[in-house]
């Protein structure tokens, strides 16, 4: 235990002690930079492979390195190219994607895919373990633990103490301790680091999913398809899907207002999904929970959040692994660059390096989908309405291009105000619809009364 | 207008029947696909059979599912059937005009016109329907009808013009003080009004709040619209905000 803790202190430390009392230590930092990454999923191992290639010594703990996680495993295409995903680890190339509305409406999303585009699909723990391997081959030490608590420093420069207990076989078992300049919470939704720095709470949605194994037939239906399922008996405020993974389905479904009920929309999603899932047996049963929106303090001290644990994940889409992955790196290559610059990591610079950039590139897309999340998912009228507008080639153009390439770039203006048209326009008409549904239920009500 | 909708109730159409099929089971689904899908029957009898007997309901769930789904749903197969019998099936939506997945506008005909408001009043009837019994998607039976197909006049004759007298009358008495009231106040006449900036925006101002507040809840819901759109907004901000009492924790 003690030989595992040891072994973690840099020997360079002891060597400059006595430097290490003024803020403006060096303007040549003497030794290399340490960072604790507390997480080894997209977050945590981006954060350390971008820490690693600028020469710091990343430590990245993982609490269960062979774990596979409830995702719905999808990526956009640029995360391939940007994190140099090799080729052979996608599942599934999704081509096409069905959107049905509670009245069963569906609209075919692909007719305005560009050739050659398609939305990866991937499992987890293959993606996960390979950005953890290409971490440690930058030089990161993977060190498979549980972090239990973190002691904060007293003064600017003092050390954070990331205090775990250690799971690997060749070290023992045991507790250990770390001595670091700066922590990356890359830790998930349940983030064990955002509670010990006092990061403050977000609101968080249930994802539900059950892995189903179909027969050949049937998954010869899913084979490049994905679904999403809107509808009352669904989710109350979010989709059910049907997303194909390597020789199985995901069918699940997900909610923030209604928790409790998560079995009945799952029920719910199954039978929507009727006779195409027909004939399948259930492998896996999972959950977790998605943040829905950031954390009040994702940088405190010279802690920062990152991925789930920042709150990271869009509305109406809950699309989370590349913003994960893309934070995870950012972070760290403005820690990194910091402390080249100034010898000092510190909340401002963190600020400033990380939160700053990360805000003005991602800010507006967040903010948009949110919006959209209101408009559309809140009531069966804005389902169908969201349904109905998703057949309109601009608005699946603009919705590839945004989220393939994760550009938000403004369209052609024409163009663009005939979409605000058409949504209006359907809009109000399944919003008319939707009050004449009430109306009838209110008469059906009152039938009912006068013959009781 | 009772009549016409409750055709489209269940046969046990008391209101306690009603709301337990509609909370718990989709029986009607159940038997119509029993020859397909003898997984989703085994699904039915654990997650939907609680309705007919409720203390089974917390280990049903998930232990069943997943043994059931795939050796054991034959013996299932007869427990599930017992209790969808139970529970008086429901049919599917079936209405004689609605063919191959969209309304078919010939049967709308009245007087050698298509009846718009007939089919107004279809549609809605079947979205009631859908969303009280919620049906499997069928590639077969593929759903093709958007409100689209109805034209934009038929939706203005039938829900803006009977408003349209209410909020002109409004917006007629409301001007007609404001401009007395602006006339008093700075002996600028009508004519003059016309001409001036402020007033034009009063008179905008004025047509807005008609339209959008024409009820007391709409006051309501226009504030909570206002608080739920800068909600997620706040959330980003609000670590910017935090900047003195963190410096604390460095």
């Amino acid at each position: 235990m003690a030989a595992a803790a040891a072994a973690c202190y840099s020997p360079a430390r002891i060597a400059i002690s006595c430097s290490s009392s003024s803020s403006s230590a060096a303007s040549m930092p003497g030794r290399p930079l340490r960072v604790a990454v507390v997480g080894g999923g997209p977050a945590g191992a981006s954060a350390a492979e971008a820490l690693a290639l600028a020469g710091a010594r990343a430590f990245l703990l993982e609490r269960n390195p062979a774990g596979a996680k409830p995702c719905g495993g999808a990526i956009p295409l640029c995360m391939l190219d940007e994190f140099a995903i090799p080729r052979d680890l996608v599942d599934r190339r999704v081509t096409r994607m069905r959107i049905l509305s509670p009245s069963n409406l569906a609209t075919d999303f692909s007719r305005a895919l560009p050739p050659g585009a398609h939305i990866p699909m991937l499992r987890r723990e293959v993606l996960d373990s390979f950005l953890r391997r290409r971490a440690a081959d930058a030089g990161a030490a993977l060190v498979p633990g549980l972090v239990t608590s973190l002691s904060l420093p007293t003064g600017p420069s003092d050390p954070y103490l990331v205090h775990y207990i250690s799971s690997s076989s060749s070290e023992g078992t045991g507790r250990g301790v770390l001595e670091v300049d700066a922590v990356v919470g890359a830790d998930g939704a349940n983030s064990r680091v955002a509670r010990e720095v006092g990061a403050g709470d977000y609101t968080t949605a249930i994802a539900f999913q059950e892995r189903i194994r179909l027969p050949e037939a049937a998954m010869a239906y899913y084979d490049d398809l994905a679904e999403m399922y809107l509808g009352g008996d669904v989710s109350p405020d979010f989709y059910g899907w049907v997303f194909p993974k390597c020789d199985h389905v995901a069918v699940g479904t997900g909610t923030v207002a209604a928790k409790p009920e998560i079995k009945r929309f799952q029920s719910g999603i199954r039978a929507r999904a009727g006779a195409k899932i027909a004939g399948g047996r259930v492998v896996k049963v999972e959950a977790h929970p998605i943040p829905e929106h950031p954390r009040p303090r994702r940088v405190v001290g010279r802690v920062a959040l990152v991925g789930d644990a920042a709150g990271y994940v869009t509305r109406c889409s809950g699309e989370g692994i590349y913003f994960a992955a893309k934070s995870g790196r950012l972070c760290g290559q403005a820690m990194a660059e910091e402390w080249a610059r100034t010898g000092a990591v510190t909340e401002a610079g963190l600020r400033q390096g990380y939160l700053r950039r990360w805000d003005d590139e991602f800010l507006l897309m967040f903010r948009f989908l949110d919006l959209l999340q209101r408009v559309f998912y809140v009531g069966n009228a804005g389902r169908e309405a969201l349904v109905e507008m998703c057949a309109d080639e601009y608005v699946q153009r603009r919705s590839f291009e945004s989220y393939l390439y994760k550009q938000m770039v403004p369209g052609d203006p024409r163009g663009d105000l005939r979409l605000l048209w058409r949504t209006v326009a359907s809009m109000v008409r399944c919003g008319v619809l939707g009050r004449e549904v009430e109306r009838l239920r209110r008469l059906e009500l009152q039938a009912r009364e006068l013959r009781v | 207008m009772a009549m016409a909708t409750s055709t489209f109730s269940p046969r046990p159409a008391s209101p306690s029947t009603l709301k337990r099929l509609r909370t718990g089971a989709k029986p009607h689904l159940h038997l119509s696909f029993a020859r397909l899908c003898a997984g989703r029957l085994a699904r039915a009898a654990a997650g939907e059979a609680p309705v007919e007997a409720p203390p089974k309901q917390p280990d049903v769930d998930l232990s069943p599912a997943a043994a059931s789904n795939g050796a054991a749903v034959k013996a299932e197969a007869p427990v599930a059937v017992e209790a969808e019998a139970e529970a008086a099936p429901v049919p599917r939506f079936r209405d004689a005009r609605w063919l191959n997945g969209t309304w078919d506008l010939k049967q709308f005909e009245k007087g050698g016109a298509v009846d718009w408001d007939a089919v107004i009043d279809a549609e809605a009837r079947r979205r009631k329907w859908l969303e009280d019994y919620p049906e499997a998607t069928d590639t077969d039976e593929a759903v093709v009808f958007d409100t689209s197909i109805i034209p934009w006049w038929a939706w203005m004759k039938r829900f803006h013009l009977p408003e349209a007298e209410k909020l002109n009358g409004r917006a007629a008495m409301v001007g007609f003080f404001m401009a007395y009231f602006v006339d008093s106040l700075t002996g600028m006449g009508l004519v003059d009004q016309t001409g001036n900036f402020f007033c034009k925006t009063l008179l905008f101002v004025a047509v807005a709040g008609v339209l959008l507040i024409r009820k007391n809840e709409d006051l309501e819901s226009l504030k909570k619209i206002i608080d739920e759109t800068t909600f997620y907004d706040k959330q980003w901000q609000a670590t910017w905000q935090e900047d003195s009492p963190a410096e604390r924790k460095k």
